[in-house]
């Protein structure tokens, strides 16, 4: 789906931001793109739709040249979520903001309606079609920016930063949103600092750092390899820190979310009463 | 793109010259600009402008600012040199139908003219480049006694540009990222791609400046009189400087 090879990139003042990246992404994957303010993420991400061309390597998306091919034409394939959902709505109800990209890509008049529907039911805000946008929440406004770009049919999504400026309910609206569109076959990549989303969402990790690939692996592996998260100054979550705390002293699996440790928690706990009892 | 009104840290003695004796070397500039009639006079003075440039360290900003001027003085030229019908015929543009007819004082006049814009203006992004705004500000303050408020107006539209830039940039990669693209020859249509960059930028543009004045006011903005922390003085320099620019006047008045 999405292959780069020994990309690099500088800046035209000459200070290189990417350095001989090479990551291979299968369709379907869901991958965290971690690492630190600075050390090139959103700059790698950027390259993936055509708004910033390689100094040096090759990535291809779905088949097609990414620093050959126009990103307006890349847009069809790859959605891009930004961090700030203001950065692209400017329409005065909720659906003409849906349907600008299908405008874009020519889309014919009588398909929009139902594209422009379907993707606003995938986000939930059906409800919301003839509001303003820029009187929803940043929320919600940031899933109006989710629905007008799924509406394009894409079938890899970036995501940068998904959940800042919003509550915690918010931000996790948003993640089992896209958890469900990952679900349905849509390659998700995440560029985040929460490391619980991490956890809880992503398959796949790979942390950069200084422009290069530190670490590139499954979950649980990489939330593992605590030098290279400090590294990057991160933490694994802390209820990974305690599950695995909990494992070094024999106790409980290696597990690492709240839920899975409550039911083993509740498990144990039960276990113990019915020995007390019995 | 560098913005081409932003100041440059040097040491030349330029920049140590206090923002008066530099704002009266634009008015200087001005008014020899205005004085002479002849384009190879007016040359000399936009020499000056960059020379002055070049020592201060910043010809390398200002030279493209200068080509752009340059742009706009030939263009100037154009509308000019065709209308003027006095003196020897000296070429005609389309030779075959002698239509375009250049005259001598045609081509001085719109020489002239086309110099004196480029040597007036040229001096205003030289004195932006080589004086903090904010001693600008307290110049402008308390020796011109522009109110605070105006003054301040005057500087946060400039600190802004380059803010603003920054934020069109992200704008327009969200909005290409949705398929947008900007590359239409069609004027009408031109008119209309604006608008999914110009309203997140204006609405962004809002919440900004909201945010801005709130903040300023939590720090007591307007709350009464105010000091100032910097201080800038006059010294020898300045004296000497504008001391120069008073007998170049004066000598070039004698002089015609």
């Amino acid at each position: 789906m999405i292959e780069i090879n020994n990309l690099s990139y500088q800046y035209n003042n000459g200070s290189k931001v990417l350095k001989n990246i090479n990551i291979n992404i299968k369709s379907g994957e869901f991958v965290a793109i971690i690492g630190q303010n600075g050390s090139g993420k959103t700059t790698l991400m950027k390259h993936l739709n055509g708004l910033l061309k390689a100094t040096d390597g090759k990535i291809t998306v779905c088949g097609m040249d990414a620093s050959k091919t126009k990103t307006s034409i890349l847009a069809s394939k790859i959605g891009f979520l930004f961090q700030n959902p203001d950065h692209q709505i400017f329409c005065s109800n909720v659906f003409d903001e849906i349907a600008f990209g299908l405008k874009n890509l020519e889309v014919p008049r009588s398909d929009i309606e139902s594209l422009v529907n379907e993707a606003a039911i995938k986000v939930g805000i059906e409800m919301y079609m003839h509001t303003d946008p820029f009187s929803l929440s940043k929320g919600q406004r940031q899933r109006v920016a989710l629905a007008s770009v799924l509406a394009m049919g894409t079938e890899v999504l970036v995501l940068d930063e998904p959940t800042t400026g919003q509550d915690y309910s918010e931000g996790l609206e948003i993640m089992e949103i896209v958890k469900e569109l990952n679900l349905q076959g849509i390659t998700i990549i995440m560029v985040t600092h929460d490391m619980e989303l991490v956890a809880l969402y992503a398959k796949r990790v790979i942390i950069i750092k200084d422009g290069t690939v530190l670490e590139d692996g499954p979950t649980e592996e990489i939330l593992a390899k605590e030098e290279s998260l400090a590294l990057s100054c991160l933490k694994p979550p802390q209820i990974y820190s305690l599950a695995k705390k909990f494992h070094k002293q024999g106790f409980f699996k290696d597990s690492y979310t709240v839920e899975d440790m409550f039911d083993e928690i509740i498990c144990y706990l039960e276990g113990e009463r019915d020995a007390s009892n019995g | 793109m560098q913005v081409m009104v932003e100041y440059i840290q040097s040491d030349s003695l330029f920049h140590k010259l206090n923002p008066i004796t530099k704002l009266l070397w634009t008015f200087a500039v001005l008014i020899l600009s205005f004085i002479f009639n002849d384009p190879i006079a007016i040359f000399v003075i936009l020499f000056s402008n960059l020379l002055i440039a070049s020592v201060s360290g910043i010809i390398k900003q200002i030279l493209p600012v200068i080509k752009a001027l340059f742009i706009f003085s030939f263009i100037l030229i154009l509308c000019q040199i065709f209308f003027v019908n006095e003196g020897k015929t000296l070429f005609y543009a389309i030779p075959y139908f002698n239509l375009g007819k250049v005259t001598d004082i045609g081509l001085d006049m719109s020489l002239v003219m086309s110099f004196r814009m480029v040597a007036t203006v040229s001096t205003i992004p030289i004195l932006m480049m080589t004086t903090p705004m904010t001693d600008m500000v307290v110049v402008l303050v308390e020796k011109l006694k522009i109110p605070f408020k105006y003054a301040f107006m005057f500087i946060t539209a400039l600190r802004f540009i380059p803010t603003f830039m920054g934020e069109m940039e992200q704008i327009l990669q969200a909005q290409m990222s949705r398929g947008y693209h900007s590359d239409t020859k069609n004027p009408f249509k031109k008119l209309i791609i604006i608008i999914p960059l110009a309203i997140p930028l204006l609405v962004s543009s809002i919440k900004k400046i909201e945010k801005m004045a709130i903040s300023m006011e939590v720090r007591g903005f307007a709350s009464g009189p105010r000091s100032n922390y910097r201080k800038v003085s006059m010294n020898t320099y300045d004296y000497y400087a504008i001391s120069v620019f008073i007998i170049i006047i004066i000598g070039s008045l004698l002089f015609l």
